[in-house]
């Protein structure tokens, strides 16, 4: 086996909260906003049920499959070579999408934090941090995270209830304002961010109880759902829904208006530095599921030796993409097709089809 | 291929370390006597014992003539000032050579009877042992027992007679307390083991005892209560103890730093202790205690991140106290590792974290400062860890005149020259104080790091500071201490053990004793020992 560590439900639930919430949570409301509105909570509510349906295609499959990764079972589903196919392909969605979820994260750092420094310096310091926690295994990334999320998933509520004051509940009138067309289509990308828990097909083998994993993805994707429900829902009902779907990041604009007693007050650079752990722990998700995956499309014993080459490729990857509005343009048009349609959803379905029809995989076959 | 990846040539290697064992040998003294036993001849044992004592003049000789019969001599060794004077006097020689006739009234003890009628009559001493082999005969003097040798017998008895000048029991100076036990281990093993046995009365407390150092024979005990610590772990502590294979043992950090897991990090992963008590409380939970002789410090394992902002204290007082102290505490370690570097932080990169007054008031202290806030912090640190090592090293006497220094002359005359500003020192003071708020030993790793952490704010700001704070994170959640998570029970979660984290949970609901320690057997008490007066108590 690659990997050694095992990891609990518990630190599971967490791995996948981080796997979608941080970036999600960053970006999400103002795309969503732009296509739906006011009614962008209804998009949330429909992309929730899509990715609980991708949760439980991917649990579904793995479980057939005990003791395989995705890359394993697709294998011995597809035959060996299409199988080598489909696994060099989630390697490359692997690295691209890890690479736009580093660019998208570090060029908030930099636009929010040090806007004078190159955004390359953030790509490899976000890298190296991502690194170490890769090379210690599943085990202390998990645990970092366990560590870091509940202050990230807690800072959250503390913000939206300070938040509270500047709500104004009219502003999510009318409801069914736009027809249903621009709900589903405000429904597609934040979907695409829950069906990143596709991932989880990587890690259901390490699971101290693997049979409890449809109860952790669901578990996961319900928790961030109802954190971006809230999150949209502040968002609008404290900017309306045509400034806010002028932002980039409106949740860290929301932050900003957070003021008490002229105390409490610009609490944004403490709300990005706790963020940050996420965006690491996010990274760093993506990151193992890239050196795993390659370790074992290669058929290597560790897969150690893979970050060091892995985080190179990132970087440079994600150095690749010119500047943020490029970036967002590319998240609300391309990737909904590219990562939903073809990773997340496309190739599960067909592989649980095609063990159906073959009649491959213990469970239900 | 890279020449200089290849190893050296292993003939080189070789020969350079015959040469060395070489040298070694002949230089060092001969060793034969180590396999040897004794003769029956008293006269050639005692010129054995007097060639491989050689100049040791601490070793004594006495030879008398037993009281019932002329015929048989006897010879007494033994090292004083290891040795209890009167003891020997009383039990042994005068009980040997004169008091003995009255055992046996006007009868001739033969040669032949001697040794038993001696061992089972003769001596009064309460400890004895036999023996014919000299390495142990040599251990025992130079131990402190006393060696009683007989002409004609090829063996030896060895008498339990150490009594030494040693320091009295009294208050632990690195760890005080309010509440709580005022006594504290010494330098003499025994005594420490007493101190544990005092307050353990159970036979499944076992100390098992070892000696360790080539030079030193060093007598290390491993304490444990049987029952409750999982015997993987007292098994996993003895082999990692006979590894140690080092000429000297002269403090518990030489095995510390022997037997821990991650010697190369700043973190320590095994604890140590002067107080019985917590030593106590420690093998309660299911740790192993490793005592050792020569120093008050005893080490347990395994150790969790959490014991070193914990204090024996917090056990003693109520728990909503404690809990409220242990959030001061956790606070000041963040405080301790991070609080220069957000000072740096926010005052280069982001003033925007500051309240507008605060920060006004920080520019106008700082305007005449000629250093960047970097340096300035950075020269503080530097002077405060010197102040405080100073307060360690110095003499008793002069600890005044370093304070009055170091708080007049470098804080009051550095901000009034305008070397720093006000709100520096503040900081640094702050900071100071918050790392004396717990263990000594996790205060040392939080010093280093600070340093760290304020190199990567002077670069990056909070981006570097928190860089390094997930550095560290990810760092502690990859360590353990004897198979247990470091930072369990926070992370791995373990519910239950939660209790004893920052909370610390009323005694009477403390069921269980840790998971991930006392693997075996869980419960530690009855569940329903809640006190309440009689009329609201439930029947039963």
């Amino acid at each position: 086996m690659l990997e050694q560590g095992k990891i609990d439900s518990k630190q599971a639930i967490l791995l996948l909260i981080s796997l979608v919430l941080p970036t999600a949570i960053l970006t999400a409301p103002a795309i969503t906003v732009k296509q739906a509105a006011q009614d962008a909570w209804l998009s949330i509510i429909v992309a929730t049920m899509a990715g609980l349906l991708i949760a439980a295609l991917v649990t579904g499959l793995s479980l057939r499959f005990p003791g395989k990764t995705l890359l394993e079972y697709a294998e011995e589903i597809l035959g060996r070579l299409p199988g080598k196919m489909v696994g060099l392909l989630y390697i490359w969605w692997f690295l691209h999408g890890n690479a736009l979820i580093l660019d998208e994260y570090a060029s908030f750092l930099c636009s929010a934090l040090m806007p004078d420094t190159p955004v390359i310096v953030f790509f490899v310091f976000v890298t190296v941090v991502a690194a170490l926690a890769v090379y210690s295994g599943l085990e202390v990334l998990s645990r970092f995270n366990q560590l870091f999320l509940p202050l990230v998933l807690g800072l959250l509520l503390v913000v939206f209830l300070l938040a509270a004051k500047d709500m104004e509940v009219t502003r999510l009138l009318p409801v069914f304002d736009k027809d249903a067309a621009a709900i589903l289509k405000g429904a597609v990308i934040p979907a695409s961010w829950f069906g990143e828990i596709v991932i989880f097909a990587l890690l259901i083998p390490f699971l101290d109880r693997a049979e409890e994993a449809p109860r952790v993805a669901v578990t996961a994707i319900l928790i961030c759902g109802l954190y971006l429900l809230i999150c949209i829902l502040v968002v609008v009902m404290i900017f309306g829904p045509h400034v806010s779907a002028r932002w980039i990041f409106p949740t860290f604009n929301t932050i900003r208006v957070v003021s008490i007693a002229n105390f409490l007050e610009r609490l944004e650079s403490i709300a990005i530095a706790v963020w940050m752990f996420g965006g690491f722990a996010k990274i760093g998700i993506f990151y193992y599921a890239a050196a795993l995956s390659s370790a074992q499309w290669l058929g290597l014993k560790d897969y150690r030796p893979l970050v060091a080459p892995v985080g190179v490729v990132l970087v440079a990857l994600a150095a690749l993409c010119r500047n943020i509005v490029e970036l967002l343009n590319f998240l609300a048009t391309a990737w909904p097709p590219y990562a939903l349609g073809l990773f997340e959803a496309g190739i599960p379905l067909l592989l649980l089809v095609v063990a159906r029809a073959r009649g491959k995989g213990g469970r239900g076959a | 291929m890279v020449r200089f990846l290849k190893p050296r040539k292993p003939g080189m290697v070789k020969q350079s370390n015959q040469q060395v064992s070489q040298s070694r040998e002949s230089s060092l003294p001969d060793t034969s006597w180590k396999e040897q036993v004794l003769s029956p001849d008293l006269d050639t044992n005692l010129a054995q014992i007097k060639a491989i004592l050689d100049r040791c003049s601490d070793v004594m000789y006495r030879e008398f003539i037993f009281a019932q019969n002329e015929q048989i001599r006897l010879a007494l060794i033994y090292t004083d000032g290891l040795t209890d004077k009167e003891q020997i006097s009383e039990q042994i020689t005068k009980a040997l050579a004169l008091e003995v006739a009255m055992a046996a009234p006007g009868q001739e003890i033969s040669k032949s009877r001697a040794l038993e009628f001696i061992k089972q009559r003769g001596l009064c001493v309460n400890e004895i042992k036999q023996t014919d082999k000299i390495r142990e005969i040599i251990q025992a003097i130079l131990s402190g027992d006393s060696v009683l040798l007989m002409d004609g017998y090829a063996t030896a008895i060895i008498n339990g007679t150490r009594g030494w000048a040693s320091r009295a029991i009294s208050e632990p100076e690195a760890e005080p307390t309010v509440r709580g036990a005022r006594d504290s281990f010494v330098e003499t093993l025994r005594t420490n083991t007493a101190l544990l046995r005092r307050r353990i009365s159970s036979p499944n407390l076992k100390i098992e005892v070892f000696k360790l150092g080539e030079v030193t024979n060093t007598e290390v005990a491993v304490a444990y209560i049987e029952g409750i610590v999982n015997e993987k772990l007292v098994a996993e502590v003895k082999s990692r103890l006979q590894r140690i294979k080092v000429d000297a043992i002269l403090e518990s950090g030489y095995i510390e730093e022997l037997i821990e897991d991650h010697p190369w990090s700043p973190f320590p992963t095994v604890n140590h202790t002067e107080k019985p008590d917590r030593a106590a409380a420690m093998l309660l939970e299911g740790r192993v205690a490793i005592l050792v002789d020569g120093t008050p410090f005893v080490l347990t394992v395994p150790n969790l991140f959490v014991e070193h902002l914990h204090a024996a204290e917090d056990y003693y007082e109520r728990f909503i106290f404690t809990t409220a102290v242990r959030v001061i505490r956790f606070f000041s370690a963040f405080i301790s590792l991070t609080l220069p570097a957000l000072y740096i932080a926010a005052v280069s990169f982001h003033p925007e974290l500051l309240p507008t007054t605060l920060l006004l008031s920080i520019a106008g202290q700082r305007e005449a400062v000629p250093f960047p806030v970097f340096m300035e912090v950075l020269v503080m640190e530097l002077t405060f860890e010197t102040l405080r090592e100073a307060g360690i090293r110095l003499p008793r006497p002069l600890g005044q005149a370093v304070s009055i220094v170091g708080a007049l002359v470098i804080g009051e005359a550095a901000v009034r020259a305008g070397l720093v500003a006000a709100a520096t020192v503040i900081v640094v003071a702050f900071t100071g104080i918050a790392s004396f708020t717990f263990a000594y030993s996790a205060s040392i790793a939080f010093r280093l790091l600070r340093f760290t952490l304020m190199f990567l704010s002077a670069a990056m700001g909070l981006f570097g500071l928190i860089t390094g704070v997930a550095l560290i994170g990810i760092h502690l959640c990859s360590l353990r201490s004897f198979g247990v998570p470091y930072l369990s029970p926070a992370v791995p979660m373990t519910g239950t053990d939660l209790k004893d984290v920052v909370f610390r949970a009323p005694l009477w609901a403390m069921f269980t004793r840790p998971r991930l320690i006392a693997r075996q057997n869980q419960e530690r008490q009855e569940q329903n020992l809640k006190p309440a007066p009689p009329e609201t108590r439930p029947r039963g």
